[in-house]
């Protein structure tokens, strides 16, 4: 009885001491391990998905939609668990085919994958039919796409998301930061259900916070319009491309940008041509031509060299370099003043402009070359980023003491080449010429949506320097409207309106020289009531490969019937008829 | 005529030791398996109390978690109205549509002087 009772102890000391040595292993030395295991199983950690800032344009004084989101579902299959044939059979007639992302045979070809992504961006309606369907191995992952209800318009100007929920290009690229917003965290307790319970001590709900809201200083109406006119211009001449915007010159606000031909930013996988995703007016800079007179005319009655009414002889061609450099338009030879140079756009008024500004008559000077390095560069800001809120180039201008500033290619800048800038410096500068010298950065951005939904808007834009004196610029209007005179015998430009602008045919390069075969036609200009300061700037561009445009015949149109829309959109009542 | 009252239960001291034995006191003690009875019926009422609760709790995060779907789905809705406002709304939409092919071309707005 004792022997047994001996055995009982010590056998229930053993199993005691092993349960205490398994607890304390258990419990103190595989500790973490465990409570990673119990969390793992009863915790669920997700992110709350921040929502992507919509963007809007202003519609008046109002802002408007123009990029939204909306939900979407992808459908993903397991290969190995899925019913080929029901799945083909059921699907084919729920899923529309621009979805698919993949043939159903090949996504269930293989057996082994357990993951394959059939189709994608499917709406609300096609995602419960799949969901109603219930079919085996077959998934929907929720997700949000972007919605663009005013179609292709601006699609170079707004970009887009890619898959990864990443801006692309434009707005969508350039404020990605802004819009995508920060994700937030849950961390909770779930049943067997996936239901989160309130019990636990270790529950984290750290908010997601959304993007903001951006609100485009582009107007919908403009820019509708704008491209409205370039593609006519475009389906009436051989032209491939053409691009445009329109500015307050008095805030440097910008109204419309417009890029031709444009895209589907829902169907951006499938574009071939991905030269359609630049903005033109912002990231492509290249030789403008003569518009840029309007800059070294500028410079030169700015340091009180000449006046519109100052002569100078026109031999139709001037010799820098050894190079002969002539006019495009061979007459008006002889005496003639500096406004009849810039009405025939004559290379000649511009390259003796430089010679002024040097104070030689007869040869180009490096001081002469300074100054209007000092004006391009300097003062109107070509060469360097504008600073407008979006992707930009900067452009080039040859420094005055670089190895390559040779004379004639600073004769060259007065008309426009040997040089490259973006049409937004261009306009930007040639804003501040005829607003009275002030020179604003430009902003596509207006403001932002609150959560509550209120408009709030952002500062309003301040003078960044003075490009020329009041005087210089009071001058540079009347020289630009002079240009126009014809306009206004015709009847294009209606009476009481003070219109001005100036064309600009540059030639194209091919193969690293200037061709005559490829040209590309401009016109910049401003608008407004006669007797007040312009209300308006557009400048619009058109070309194409092996095209030759022409300012006057292929780019003046479409500023002419912009410019006549913007004196109605703005309700600009005419001045001078008192 | 006597002056004095005397009390016939006697002295302080005399009554105390008189009344002593009136009421008798007895000790009596719970047994140890009353105790862990009684012990084991209150834990158990506690932890049906803490059960009852939980269950409570866990039924309202099964209304929460449903009253949640159900606002996101009306959330999306609403969303998906939104975009068919704005497409309804676009100016190509509104350019195109019946209304804008049966009116007339714009003519300029006259201005009258001041």
């Amino acid at each position: 009885m004792k022997a047994r009772e001996k055995v009982l102890k010590v056998g229930l000391t053993v199993a005691v001491v092993v349960i205490l040595l398994q607890l304390f292993l258990i419990q103190i030395v595989q500790h973490d391990s465990w409570v990673k295991r119990a969390e793992d199983e009863h915790i669920v950690q997700s992110t709350i998905k921040a929502e992507r800032g919509e963007i809007y344009m202003m519609d008046g004084d109002q802002p408007t939609l123009v990029v939204m989101n909306e939900s979407s579902w992808t459908v993903v299959i397991d290969p190995m668990l899925v019913d080929a044939e029901e799945l083909e059979s059921t699907l084919s007639k729920i899923i529309p085919k621009d979805k698919m992302v993949a043939e159903f045979k090949d996504a269930t070809a293989d057996k082994t994958r357990r993951y394959y992504v059939l189709a994608r961006g499917l709406k609300r309606d096609a995602a419960e039919k799949i969901k109603e369907a219930a079919l085996v191995g077959v998934y929907l992952k929720e997700g949000n796409a972007r919605v663009y209800p005013e179609g292709q318009m601006a699609s170079s100007l707004l970009g887009f998301v890619n898959n990864d929920g990443k801006g692309q290009y434009g707005v969508e690229g350039a404020l990605d930061k802004e819009l995508a917003g920060e994700d937030g965290v849950l961390k909770t307790v779930t049943d067997v259900n996936n239901v989160a319970l309130s019990i636990g001590d270790d529950n984290v709900r750290v908010p997601a916070k959304n993007g903001k809201n951006v609100v485009l200083s582009v107007d919908r109406n403009i820019q509708y319009r704008l491209e409205k006119y370039l593609k006519e211009q475009m389906d009436s001449s051989t032209a491939t491309h053409a691009a445009g915007l329109v500015m307050n010159p008095q805030n440097g606000e910008v109204w419309a940008l417009a890029n031709l031909p444009t895209y589907d930013a829902t169907n951006y996988a499938n574009i071939e041509d991905a030269s359609v995703f630049i903005n033109e007016p912002l990231e492509s800079a290249y030789e403008p031509g003569s518009m840029c007179k309007t800059f070294s005319f500028s410079a030169a009655i700015d340091q009180g060299k000449m006046t519109p009414q100052t002569t100078y002889n026109n031999s139709g061609y001037m010799t820098v370099d050894n190079w002969k450099i002539e006019n495009a338009y061979k007459g008006q030879l002889g005496t003639i003043t500096m406004q009849t140079g810039l009405d025939y756009s004559l290379n000649t008024s511009s390259m003796t402009a430089l010679l002024w500004l040097g104070g030689d008559n007869n040869q180009i000077t490096q001081a002469g070359k300074n100054i209007l390095y000092k004006y391009y560069h300097d003062l109107f800001g070509f060469g360097e980023y504008t600073g407008i809120e979006l992707f930009e180039s900067p452009g080039v201008i040859t420094e005055p003491d670089a190895a390559d500033a040779y004379n004639s290619r600073y004769a060259n800048m007065t008309f426009g080449q040997g040089m490259q800038i973006t049409m937004m410096q261009l306009a930007s500068a040639f804003s501040s010429v005829i607003n009275g010298g002030e020179f604003y950065r430009p902003t596509v951005v207006a403001g932002e949506v609150a959560e509550n939904g209120d408009f709030l808007y952002q500062d309003s834009p301040e003078s960044i320097r003075t490009t020329v004196s009041t005087e210089t610029s009071s001058t540079m209007r009347q020289m630009l409207y002079g240009t126009r005179a014809y306009k206004r015998t015709n009847g294009t430009d209606k009476a009481g309106y003070y219109i001005g602008g100036k064309t600009g045919t540059s030639q194209g390069i091919k193969d690293g020289a200037y061709t005559f075969d490829e040209t590309v036609g401009n016109y910049i200009g401003f608008g407004g009531a006669e007797g007040e300061m312009p209300e308006y700037v557009i400048m619009v561009k058109i070309w194409g490969d092996g095209k030759k445009m022409e300012g006057e015949k292929d780019a003046m149109p479409i500023f002419d019937k912009m410019s006549e829309y913007m004196i109605d959109y703005l309700q600009i009542k005419p001045g001078g008829q008192n | 005529m006597r002056n004095e009252y005397v009390s016939r239960r006697g002295t302080v001291t005399n009554s105390w030791s008189r009344n002593q034995n009136i009421v008798r006191h007895t000790t009596k003690r719970l047994g140890n398996l009353s105790l862990a009875a009684i012990f084991g019926m209150m834990v158990l009422i506690v932890g049906l109390i803490y059960a009852t609760q939980s269950v409570k709790a866990t039924n309202y995060d099964y209304e929460l978690s449903n009253i949640e779907d159900e606002i996101s789905d009306l959330e999306a809705r609403k969303e998906d109205l939104a975009v068919e406002k704005a497409r309804l709304t676009s100016i190509a939409a509104a350019e195109n549509s019946q209304v804008a092919s049966n009116m007339p071309d714009g003519k300029p707005a006259g201005y009258a002087n001041e």
